[in-house]
């Protein structure tokens, strides 16, 4: 599903705190229609990646392109309009605006973009909610909800406005293995209509679900390891082989 | 450890703790104002009245006079300590030039008089007495220092119909205890003894101011001018006593004073409720720290000794400041007491503005004491483990049902949603709306035309008083009202014939009343509570003689009417300051009894020259005594109005602090509990400028609302209070809350409700602006679970 030329590249991207150094130099690059995993142990970096090269964090050296878009030349309301329409973020913790009904929740991008009338946007994020199952919940509450519903919102709320791709920060982090599956299912079945996704995630089973895998220490991507699409069969072994190639230091294998 | 736990977090809270301190400046500015504003005219009102030893009693007479028939009179009364007789030489004021300007315009009755020398003294700047004047200098009442920019070396001159002219020198200027201000339309000017004598030979008209001292002025003041009355002494004028030469020298600094406590006693309603907000937003984000600090077995007491030493730092700091800055707005404020009625070297003037502030500080430390036993309620595993005691935000709107842009529409629904979050913001901004408005429109009314009228006069242009020297007076009066209905430049005349009744006060007791009869429905003025009245069994009282019958609307008084007493139905009250106050109106016949005086009140048509027309009637009805009532409204309110209005703009500044360092704060504070929310929405793509908007969109809407509320509590609350006040300065504390002083607030609706609101909106609207810049800080970091 890769072409030749990346939609997302970061050369030498480096995020300082207060002296102290997040990201040393990370060279990446992200390909259209890539389904990618960001793994490591905590403080390695990992988020800090996904929302510097997503222009939502600022960037202390270094460059990303997006889409042949150079982010360091865009002020902070290009940027914004850039996240609006190009970019889906998912949360670990959903992160909805909780005086907004689920169905508010979705739509929001979609009213800030204004690409279409509001009717037209109603239609498509009840579409979506449709898709993924959550369409009955459309007029309740934040805390009428379970953390997989919750999760399937955030899903539809990332992609009201039709991004190119999605980042998901531990997308299934709070949920219980079930619910964690069937989110999978979904970002899967997203990937496969093309829809590029990057996830940070510490969970093995959802690592193994991904075609590549970057492994961070300290700031540095230490390992970068394709794989087979997964067809859906055989997560087990892929999980093995994928625990296997951590212990071994996750070596760079292309 | 503590004291490093409270350095670091002034460290970092350093705007809001900024804010908190000025806050809580501004309350105990305010206390310490208004207690110096309270003590300062009482105790120089009656420094003032003691060490010039004012008289009791007090009857003006004009006309012919025996000193021996009072003497004996007076010498049978065991009531009376002393008396004493002063001559008044009234000078017109066609005759009669300050610094070359002749005072024709003038509405007060210039005297000049030789000072007494034991008692009813007139005191100097320094409150030091003047017994003696130079020959060939003149000391002026402090009014015209005040008023006419006079000073010491400026010349009076004083001229007689015969060519006469003399000039004399203003050697200084006098505090007068009973005809100091401008609305007891009398003054003296004190000369020698030779002075008046060759003046007196040429021009003016003597009256005897007659004194009495008496030995129990509290219980035998009643009594014993009902005696003097019922005599058959001089009395061809007004009888004045303490009680109404206290309340014309209050009715002024008294409003500033109540002004000032009004806004003092909310401002410190605000100040704790922001105290409460910003500590319990406090107490929110360390709730964490709370939490550590009990796991790791630092007892209950102590945490909440850190937070009442912080608070109590805070407080203390902002008294500190606050209070030299309450005592150096109050000479502002009692400007015009100072100037009238000297300062008085009391230590009671600095011991209670500090007690106040004191007070203050003390019931906002109390209030955080109060605050801390939430944190009894804190178990350090919840504290841990929820991290939070934010209240779980509902959605009561929908988005998706909106036509309205995004961001303004989701400011709405966050203050729909949060109510009582807002509430506070609502409840500061109201207060302020309120504090702005109320101080004004009460400066407005007293300043407005229509304001006599809740004086005591009608409708009228002009005022034509006329005495009652002999059995020609009626038939002066009746030609003076005929020419004056035949004169094409008079629209109306209401002709009014006052005689003095006995009636009986609430104990029972017989008490005179000045009963001003003829047509009231024509010219009339505001009634307090019911109506003119129109039938001889029917009268209307003032506010004060309303309490000295002890009688309401709907009740009867029993009147001496010629030989027979009627009891007549109480139908209307007003208020009156004229004629010492106790008035009543009726339609009583009036050959009978003792007439005293008549008056004319006279409609001009529109476009005459009030001023113009009084000076001709002054000549063509002389000795009848002819007022524009608009000069009188500027020269006696005018100067009461501008000072009120000192006070309103102190206020309205106040108001505006308030609301602008409340709407700092509680951005801030809004901006710090929505982080996340906040970065949610950066995330999905709203940026800084949308962002910022529904924040203006949250904060300006509360604005509406309290602006609302407050502007519709300032027209009814405030009003009421300003009511209140009148009460009691007119009837004294028992006619409070009786309802009979209905005054309808006089509102310039162009400043009301644009230019005091528009000024608001600006003031909230940039700091919001200001304060919501740090919008672009909320960090991401809130986000992700590394």
């Amino acid at each position: 599903m890769t072409t030749d030329t990346p939609l997302l590249e970061a050369t030498g991207l480096t995020r300082s705190f207060s002296g102290h150094t997040v990201l040393h130099g990370v060279d990446l690059q992200v390909h259209h229609g890539e389904l990618l995993s960001v793994m490591g142990p905590s403080g390695s970096g990992k988020s800090t990646l996904l929302y510097t090269i997503s222009g939502m964090d600022t960037m202390s050296a270094g460059t990303v392109r997006f889409d042949g878009q150079e982010l360091a030349g865009l002020n902070q309301k290009q940027l914004a309009r850039l996240r609006l329409t190009s970019m889906g973020f998912i949360f670990q913790h959903v992160h909805l605006l909780k005086n907004l009904c689920l169905l508010d929740n979705v739509v929001l991008p979609a009213y800030l973009a204004g690409l279409a009338p509001r009717s037209d946007l109603n239609d498509r994020a009840l579409q979506l909610m449709e898709r993924t199952g959550v369409a009955a919940l459309a007029d309740r509450d934040v805390s009428e909800a379970s953390g997989g519903q919750l999760q399937r919102i955030g899903i539809c709320r990332a992609l009201i406005n039709s991004p190119t791709i999605l980042f998901g920060d531990e997308p299934t982090g709070a949920l219980d293995s079930t619910a964690a599956a069937e989110i999978m299912d979904i970002l899967a079945e997203l990937n496969a209509d093309g829809m590029t996704l990057m996830l940070v995630t510490h969970d093995p089973r959802v690592a193994a679900r991904t075609e590549r895998v970057l492994y961070m220490v300290d700031g540095r991507i230490v390992g970068d390891r394709r794989q087979e699409r997964y067809a859906g069969a055989h997560l087990d072994q892929r999980q093995t082989e994928l625990s296997q190639w951590l212990m071994a230091g996750a070596p760079v294998r292309t | 450890m503590y004291a490093r736990m409270i350095a670091r977090d002034f460290r970092r809270n350093r705007s809001v703790t900024l804010i908190l301190v000025l806050l809580m400046m501004l309350s105990v500015v305010l206390a310490t104002a208004s207690a110096g504003t309270l003590v300062r005219p009482v105790g120089a009102s009656s420094d003032l009245m003691t060490q010039a030893d004012a008289p009791h009693v007090a009857q003006l007479h004009v006309g012919p006079y025996d000193q021996e028939q009072v003497d004996a009179w007076a010498a049978g009364r065991p009531d009376v300590a002393h008396h004493q007789t002063m001559v008044m030489l009234g000078i017109s004021g066609a005759n009669l030039f300050f610094d070359g300007t002749a005072q024709t315009d003038n509405i007060q009755q210039n005297s000049l008089v030789v000072p007494n020398t034991e008692r009813d003294l007139l005191l100097d700047l320094d409150n030091q007495p003047v017994t003696e004047v130079d020959v060939g200098t003149v000391v002026l009442p402090v009014i015209y220092q005040v008023e006419a920019d006079l000073e010491v070396g400026d010349p009076v001159t004083i001229t007689g119909s015969d060519g006469y002219v003399t000039e004399l020198t203003i050697a200084g200027f006098a505090r007068d205890s009973i005809m100091n201000p401008a609305i007891t339309s009398s003054k003296r000017l004190a000369v020698s003894p030779a002075d008046l004598a060759d003046v007196r030979a040429h021009t003016g008209e003597v009256e005897q101011l007659i004194e009495f001292w008496l030995h129990d002025p509290d219980a035998e003041s009643a009594t014993f001018q009902k005696a003097y009355q019922d005599s058959d002494l001089p009395a061809a004028g007004q009888m004045v006593d303490a009680a109404a030469f206290r309340m014309f020298t209050m009715i002024g600094d008294g409003m500033v004073a109540a002004v000032v406590i009004l806004v003092a006693a909310l401002l410190l309603v605000v100040g704790m409720l922001c105290l409460r907000f910003s500590f319990l937003t406090a107490a929110e984000q360390d709730y964490r720290e709370i939490g550590v600090l009990k796991a790791i077995g630092v007892p209950g007491h102590g945490v909440k000794q850190i937070y009442l030493t912080k608070y109590a730092l805070l407080a203390g700091i902002a008294t500190v400041l606050g209070l030299p800055v309450g005592l150096a707005l109050t000479p502002l404020l009692t400007r015009n007491i100072t100037r009238y009625m000297g300062s008085v070297p009391s230590v009671w003037n600095w011991v209670a503005p500090v007690l106040a502030g004191t007070a203050v500080l003390t019931v906002l430390v109390l209030f955080v004491v109060v605050l801390l036993h939430r944190f009894d309620k804190i178990s350090a595993v919840t504290a841990l483990s929820a991290g939070t005691t934010g209240r779980q935000a509902r959605a009561v709107m929908r988005l998706h049902r909106s036509r309205m842009p995004v961001q303004l529409r989701l400011g709405v629904m966050d203050v729909v949603g949060r109510w009582p979050t807002y509430l506070l913001l609502f409840l500061v901004f109201a207060v302020s709306t309120f504090i702005i408005i109320v101080p004004v429109s009460s400066a407005a009314t007293a300043g407005a035309p229509a304001f006599v009228n809740y004086m005591g006069t009608g409708q009228v242009d002009l005022r034509i008083d006329l005495r009652h020297a002999d059995s020609t007076s009626a038939t002066e009066f009746e030609q003076m009202v005929a020419q004056l209905e035949s004169d094409p430049d008079v629209t109306a005349v209401a002709p009014m014939v006052t005689t003095r009744n006995d009636s009986v006060d609430k104990d029972g007791n017989t008490a005179s009343l000045y009963v001003e009869n003829g047509d009231h429905t024509l010219l009339p003025l505001t009634y307090a509570e019911g109506r003119a009245p129109t039938a001889p069994t029917e009268i209307a009282l003032s506010l004060l003689a309303m309490n000295q019958a002890g009688r309401q609307v709907g009740d009867t008084l029993p009147v001496q009417v010629g030989a027979q007493v009627r009891e007549l139905s109480v139908v209307g009250s007003y208020q009156d300051i004229t004629n010492g106050g106790k008035t009543a109106k009726s339609v009583l016949p009036t050959g009978e009894d003792d007439v005293m005086w008549y008056m004319a009140g006279v409609e001009l048509t529109p476009g005459t020259d009030a001023g113009a027309t009084a000076s001709v009637y002054a000549e063509e009805f002389a000795p009848a005594a002819v007022a524009d009532i608009e000069q009188w409204r500027i020269q006696t309110l005018g100067p009461i109005a501008q000072q009120i209005m000192v006070t309103a703009v102190v206020s309205a500044v106040v108001a505006l602090a308030l609301a602008a360092l409340m709407t700092a704060l509680f951005t801030r504070m809004l901006l710090a509990r929505d982080a996340g929310p906040i970065a949610v929405q950066r995330a999905v793509g709203a940026d800084d400028p949308g962002l910022r908007r529904q924040y203006l969109t949250r904060v300006l809407l509360v604005l509406l609302l309290g602006v609302v509320v407050g502007t519709v509590a300032a027209n009814t609350l405030g009003e009421g209070l300003f009511n209140l006040m009148f009460e009691g300065m007119f009837g004294g504390f028992e006619s409070l809350g009786q309802g009979t002083s209905r005054i309808d607030f006089a509102v310039d609706p162009l400043l009301t409700y644009l230019a005091l609101p528009a000024a608001l909106l600006a003031a909230v609207a940039l700091t919001t602006s200001a304060s919501s810049r740090s919008i672009s800080e909320a960090r991401v970091s809130t986000l992700t679970t590394e």
